[in-house]
C-alpha cells in the first residue's frame, strides 16, 4: 500500500500544476477568512457584516469549515488533472504494462484521494487553530466539525476521480464537475424536495456532504426561527460514505472491464 | 524448447470490426519473434491483450510457463504503440517511476540511458524530446532491470536510418544475451533481418507462424515457353521436384523445390521431345511473397 502512494508521489512531486493548485488552496483559505475577520470583505451596511461571524473557538470550525468546503474545488480540479493526465499521456497503460495490476493502478489513485482529504483536514485544523487563538474562546470548541471537512473533501475528491475515469479528458471532466455540483444537483435537490418530500433531496451525492457544513448565518437563522427540521448529521455522514463506496465500485467495475 | 508466451484462440472485436479471430501460437524461449502484418492487421491489439491493457473477448494466454500475469509483466520490458511518459518529468524521473513499478532499483537508469544514447539529455523534460528520442527512451525503459523478455511494438517508428540500424544491432545483441524478443512490425525487411520466428497476421487472422526459414522461404520460379503449351504443362507436372505449374500470359510458370536448376528442366524437356523457346529463372523476393500472403485472403 505504501509503495502505491510513494509512486503517486513520484508522479506529482515535480509537477508545477500540482503545486500551484495546492498553493491556491493554502493561500486563499486563510487569506479569505482573514479578509472577513478583519472586515475588509463585507456584505451589508455600516457596522453590519453578514459574512462575519466570530472566529472564536465557539464558531471557528463552522466558519472556516464552510469556506474550506468551497475551496475544496481547487483540490477537486487537481484530482481531475492528475487522473486525466494518465489517460492523456497513456501512462495508465504504461503503469500496467510495467507490472501494476489494473486494481493497483486504481487503488493508487484512491490512496492519493484519501491522502489529499486527510491533508485538507489537517490544514483546516491548522488554520482554525490560528484564527481561534487570535480571537479567543475556549479551545477546542466544535472541533468535531473537522471530521465533516474530511468527509466533504473525501466525497468531492473521490467524485472527481470517478468523473475522470468516465470522461478521461481534463477539460470536459472539470466542466462536468461544475455543471453537476452547481446546476444539476441544485435543480435535482429542489425538485426532489418539492415533489417527493423535504430533505430527501439533501441526500444527493455531493449535497449530503454540503449539508454537514451549512453557511453559518443561514443555519443560525433557521435554528432561531425553529425552521430547522434537519435530519441528524450522522445520517449525512452515513450517506456520504455510502456514496463514496458506490463511486469506488462503479469506477472499479468500469476499469476492470474496459479497454485502456 | 520452452515457450515464454502461449497464445490460445484469442479473439477480440471493436464493435462490428473483428480485430483478432482466434489467434494461437507459441513464442519459443530465446527467439526473436516477429509479428508481421500490414497496418490494421491486429498486431498492436494482440500485444495489448497479452499485456492486459486490452480485454480479449475470448481466448487465453500465459507468460513464462503460467506465472501470475502481473508478476510476469514486471519481468517483461514492453513498448506498446507509443512511448508513454509523464510529459512534465525528465527522463530520469520517468524511469524512476517505471523502475519503482517494476520493483527494481533506480540505479539501473544510467545504464539504460547510455544504451539508448540519451545520457546527455537525461535531465530534460520528456515534452522537449524529438520523436526519435521519445522512442529511444521507451526502449530504454523496457530494458530497466534486465528483463527476460522484451515486447517491442514497431520499435523503429520515428527513428532515422542510423537509429534503425542501432536498434537492429541492439536487438541482435540482447538476443545473444539470451533475452527473448517479441516484435511487431509491418516492415518485412525488419523482420527478415533480425527475427528467427515469425507469425503473419492479416485482418485478424493468423495466416501462418513458425521459424523464419520455414515460413519465408524465398521460392524461385522458372518461366518457360514452347510451341505446345499444354503438352509442356502436362509433361512438367510429372517431373519430380516441381510443386506447381501455372500458365500465365502465355508463359508456363513453375514453382519448384529449392534444388531444381534450369539446366535440369531443359534436359527433362528435351528427353520428352519438347524444344523450349524460352527459359528464365525468376528470383522471387520476400516482399512479393509477403504481398501474396497478405493479399491471398482478400481475393
Amino acid at each position: 500500500m505504501r509503495s502505491l502512494l510513494a509512486i503517486e508521489w513520484l508522479k506529482v512531486k515535480r509537477y508545477s500544476t500540482f503545486w500551484i493548485l495546492i498553493l491556491f488552496y493554502v493561500v486563499l483559505l486563510p487569506l479569505w477568512n482573514y479578509g472577513i475577520n478583519s472586515g475588509v470583505m463585507r456584505m451589508g451596511t455600516k457596522d453590519i457584516n453578514i459574512l462575519n461571524s466570530a472566529y472564536t473557538f465557539n464558531n471557528v470550525w463552522e466558519n472556516i469549515g464552510w469556506w474550506a468546503g468551497i475551496f475544496v474545488v481547487f483540490i477537486s480540479i487537481l484530482t481531475i488533472i492528475i487522473s486525466t493526465n494518465e489517460y492523456q499521456f497513456r501512462t495508465n497503460r504504461q503503469n500496467v504494462i510495467d507490472g501494476w495490476s489494473r486494481l493497483e493502478f486504481y487503488h493508487a489513485k484512491w490512496l492519493m484521494v484519501l491522502a489529499l482529504a486527510i491533508l485538507t483536514t489537517i490544514y483546516v485544523f491548522i488554520v482554525g487553530i490560528c484564527f481561534g487563538f487570535a480571537n479567543g474562546g475556549e479551545f477546542p470548541g466544535n472541533i468535531s466539525k473537522l471530521f465533516y471537512i474530511f468527509v466533504l473533501s473525501f466525497n468531492y475528491y473521490s467524485f472527481s476521480l470517478l468523473l475522470s475515469i468516465f470522461f478521461k479528458r481534463s477539460g470536459i471532466t472539470i466542466g462536468m464537475l461544475f455543471l453537476y455540483c452547481m446546476i444539476i444537483e441544485s435543480m435535482l435537490k429542489s425538485l426532489i424536495n418539492w415533489k417527493i418530500s423535504d430533505n430527501v433531496g439533501n441526500y444527493l451525492p455531493l449535497q449530503c456532504s454540503d449539508e454537514l457544513l451549512p453557511f453559518t448565518l443561514i443555519d443560525m437563522v433557521k435554528q432561531m426561527m425553529k425552521l430547522s427540521t434537519a435530519p441528524p448529521a450522522w445520517s449525512y455522514v452515513l450517506a456520504s460514505f455510502a456514496w463514496i463506496t458506490l463511486y469506488y465500485f462503479i469506477g472499479r467495475r468500469k476499469l476492470m472491464r474496459s479497454d485502456w | 524448447m520452452r515457450s515464454v508466451l502461449s497464445i490460445h484462440n484469442i479473439s477480440k472485436s471493436y464493435g462490428p470490426v473483428q480485430a483478432l479471430k482466434g489467434v494461437s501460437f507459441d513464442v519459443p524461449e530465446g527467439s526473436v519473434f516477429g509479428i508481421l502484418g500490414p497496418n490494421g492487421s491486429g498486431k498492436t491489439t494482440l500485444l495489448g491483450t497479452v499485456l492486459d491493457v486490452l480485454k480479449a473477448d475470448a481466448g487465453t494466454y500465459s507468460w513464462l510457463g503460467g506465472m501470475q500475469v502481473d508478476k510476469a509483466r514486471a519481468q517483461i520490458g514492453s513498448l506498446l504503440e507509443t512511448p508513454n511518459f509523464y510529459h512534465y518529468l525528465s527522463a530520469m524521473d520517468n524511469l524512476e517511476i517505471a523502475a519503482a513499478i517494476k520493483q527494481r532499483g533506480k540505479e539501473d537508469r544510467l545504464r539504460v540511458l547510455k544504451i539508448v544514447n540519451l545520457l546527455e539529455r537525461k535531465d530534460s523534460k520528456f515534452q522537449t524530446y524529438s520523436l526519435g528520442m521519445k522512442q529511444r527512451l521507451a526502449i530504454g525503459a523496457a530494458l530497466l532491470g534486465g528483463p527476460k523478455v522484451l515486447v517491442f511494438d514497431e520499435p523503429t517508428n520515428g527513428l532515422d536510418p542510423a537509429g534503425i540500424a542501432e536498434i537492429r544491432d541492439l536487438i541482435r545483441l540482447l538476443n545473444q544475451e539470451g533475452i527473448t524478443i517479441i516484435m511487431a512490425s509491418h516492415l518485412l525487411d525488419e523482420v527478415e533481418k533480425v527475427c528467427t520466428h515469425v507469425a503473419i497476421l492479416k485482418k485478424g487472422d493468423l495466416l501462418l507462424s513458425g521459424a523464419v526459414d520455414d515460413v519465408l522461404v524465398s521460392e524461385d520460379q522458372i518461366e518457360l515457353k514452347a510451341n505446345d503449351m499444354n503438352l509442356l504443362q502436362h509433361t512438367l507436372q510429372n517431373m519430380p521436384g516441381i510443386r506447381k505449374t501455372n500458365i500465365n500470359n502465355g508463359y508456363l510458370q513453375l514453382s519448384c523445390e529449392g534444388n531444381i536448376q534450369t539446366a535440369q528442366v531443359n534436359e527433362y524437356c528435351i528427353q520428352n521431345g519438347i524444344i523450349l523457346s524460352h527459359l528464365l529463372l525468376k528470383k522471387k523476393s520476400l516482399e512479393t511473397k509477403f504481398m501474396e500472403l497478405t493479399n491471398e485472403q482478400s481475393n
